[in-house]
């Protein structure tokens, strides 16, 4: 199930026939073709060691690949450096412990934004600015490595959104956090969305996935198996069960409701189509029931 | 910029006679090698030492890592040679090259080989205390972990803009300051999570310990070590009788 998107704008990032293979020999990405729009939201989800990981990993040139090309805003990736590159493409890794170093929350926004070469005062003003927006000013001269999961998580991600690229990258973002850390990732990215940002997000949350992105591709094995609208994707079973996720919640409740009579159901493949599926059926059931 | 030359110290399991070594032998050959290097500040005995570890490199079938780990040194040979040429001689920055790469190989050796768990128990045989060999062999298993925080380190410095691929040697070693206080931090964290975890599983609650294996100084290790003492000996006497040595071993370049 492949969908090829066709648009009159050219695609902001544009991925051809790209593989890559480690210094050990392992093959990691197998001609990859992929194309993300300005403003697009996209997932890339698959199993452990699909490639997901790597494949953002060259987006931003922390890894080149060993053949292709990458084209970000029409430009081929190969020859800029990967501070260059980080000017669009904010990669927010999967541990926050691998993305933090500084002394200090502080210094550790400090640190992102000192290499856009802004002066004192506004180096401090955009500090202080983000700091609240992250509420973590009151954690400002505690070190990153004494946050807790959630704390470090959001100073990880607050240390890239306050560099403001157009491209933000995330490797399990929902990952160890809380639900009311994944409502607030939630608003967050939709704020970001917005705004006209591009968003690829890494995810293993099928529920998440399935209710906030709209689009999404399945890795397996270093190739991309399946690239369309989410809840198509996640509704198929052998794609599902090729990639080690479990149906959706969603899913399996119309599933059941379907073995049990209510055949209609299939149409309704979100939550909410759900809700509203069972909330016109009561409320026929009781205006039937009125009527006898 | 990448550290992935560390990982020429970092133990692969394979057949070969000198992965069949005990570590003890391979102990002795990096400390002769080192001696041996320490003795000569010429070009010529320096590089037959350093051409008689090659060998041993092909025959523990090392090779490629070897070769890994002395490209890593480029920016030391670098250093090196500026330092020297400037307030010494090029004869002498050769010579230290070769040193330096002797005792690198050395250790780069018997790194690749010797298995961190065969490294404690050879140190237990040695009676050293079960802790100090127990620490000592886990000190040597992090070095590849390290080696990966401190790509993680500039990975995450880099993605947050800060140019590390600039060009010349002045810049290259700049870039490495900014990655020492995050990389120490983080190691005394790793320590300090390693030390916890290895008193929550009992860590050193029995004093007498047995051991499900053991290792044994066979005659291989024997015949291996008699001959490496030998040859610290040979370079010992030359050491000596250096002035009487024929002018081809004290050959210096002009400059």
């Amino acid at each position: 199930m492949i969908t090829i998107y066709i648009s009159k704008d050219l695609p902001l990032i544009i991925i051809e026939n790209v593989d890559y293979v480690y210094p050990n020999g392992t093959v990691a990405l197998k001609n990859i073709n992929l194309n993300v729009h300005k403003g697009e939201m996209l997932g890339i989800m698959g199993k452990n060691g699909a490639g997901k990981t790597t494949l953002i990993r060259t987006l931003n040139g922390l890894i080149r690949p060993t053949s292709g090309d990458i084209y970000i805003n029409n430009e081929n990736t190969n020859s800029k450096s990967i501070a260059e590159l980080s000017k669009n493409i904010g990669l927010i890794f999967q541990n926050p412990s691998h993305q933090l170093f500084a002394n200090s929350v502080e210094d550790e926004i400090n640190f992102s934004l000192k290499n856009l070469y802004l002066n004192k005062e506004e180096l401090q003003i955009k500090t202080n600015e983000i700091l609240k927006k992250f509420n973590l000013d009151k954690y400002r001269d505690r070190s990153p490595l004494n946050l807790s999961g959630g704390e470090s998580k959001k100073l990880a991600i607050a240390s890239i959104i306050c560099r403001a690229p157009e491209i933000l990258v995330f490797d399990e973002p929902t990952l160890g956090q809380d639900a009311r850390e994944i409502e607030s990732f939630i608003k967050l990215i939709n704020t970001e969305k917005e705004k006209g940002k591009t968003i690829i997000i890494i995810t293993h949350n099928i529920e998440f996935a399935f209710e906030f992105i709209p689009r999404t591709i399945l890795m397996e094995s270093g190739e991309i198996i399946a690239d369309g609208p989410t809840q198509n994707v996640l509704n198929n079973n052998f794609l599902t069960e090729r990639s080690s996720l479990i149906l959706p919640q969603t899913r399996q409740l119309s599933l059941a409701l379907q073995k049990i009579g209510f055949q209609d159901i299939n149409k309704a493949v979100s939550k909410n189509d759900i809700i509203e599926y069972l909330i016109n059926f009561l409320r026929n059931k009781t205006t039937s029931v009125q009527e006898e | 910029m990448s550290l992935e030359f560390l990982n020429a110290f970092k133990f692969m399991k394979k057949e070969s006679f000198l992965h069949n070594l005990d570590p003890r032998a391979k102990l002795v050959l990096a400390l002769t090698y080192t001696i041996s290097a320490l003795l000569f500040n010429q070009i010529i005995p320096l590089l037959i030492i350093f051409l008689s570890l090659i060998p041993l490199v092909i025959f523990g079938k090392i090779l490629k890592q070897w070769i890994k780990s002395i490209r890593g040194l480029s920016f030391l040979v670098l250093f090196i040679i500026i330092l020297n040429t400037l307030f010494l001689s090029l004869s002498f920055a050769i010579a230290m090259i070769f040193r330096i790469c002797i005792m690198v190989s050395a250790f780069s050796i018997f790194f690749l080989t010797v298995d961190p768990n065969d490294l404690a128990l050879s140190l237990i045989s040695m009676k050293f205390p079960y802790e100090f060999a127990f620490s000592f062999s886990l000190a040597f298993r992090f070095v590849p972990t390290i080696a990966n925080e401190a790509q993680n380190i500039i990975d995450a410095q880099q993605s947050r803009g800060y140019e590390m691929q600039k060009k010349g040697f002045i810049n290259q070693i700049k870039n490495l300051f900014p990655l020492l206080i995050p990389l120490i931090i983080c190691s005394i964290k790793r320590a300090f999570n390693v030390a916890e975890a290895l008193e929550s599983r009992a860590f050193g609650s029995k004093k007498e310990r047995s051991y499900y294996y053991t290792i044994k100084f066979s005659l291989k290790d024997w015949i291996f070590t008699i001959y490496l003492i030998l040859i610290l000996i040979i370079f010992i006497f030359i050491k000596i009788q250096f002035s009487v040595m024929p002018d081809w071993l004290v050959w210096r370049l002009p400059v």
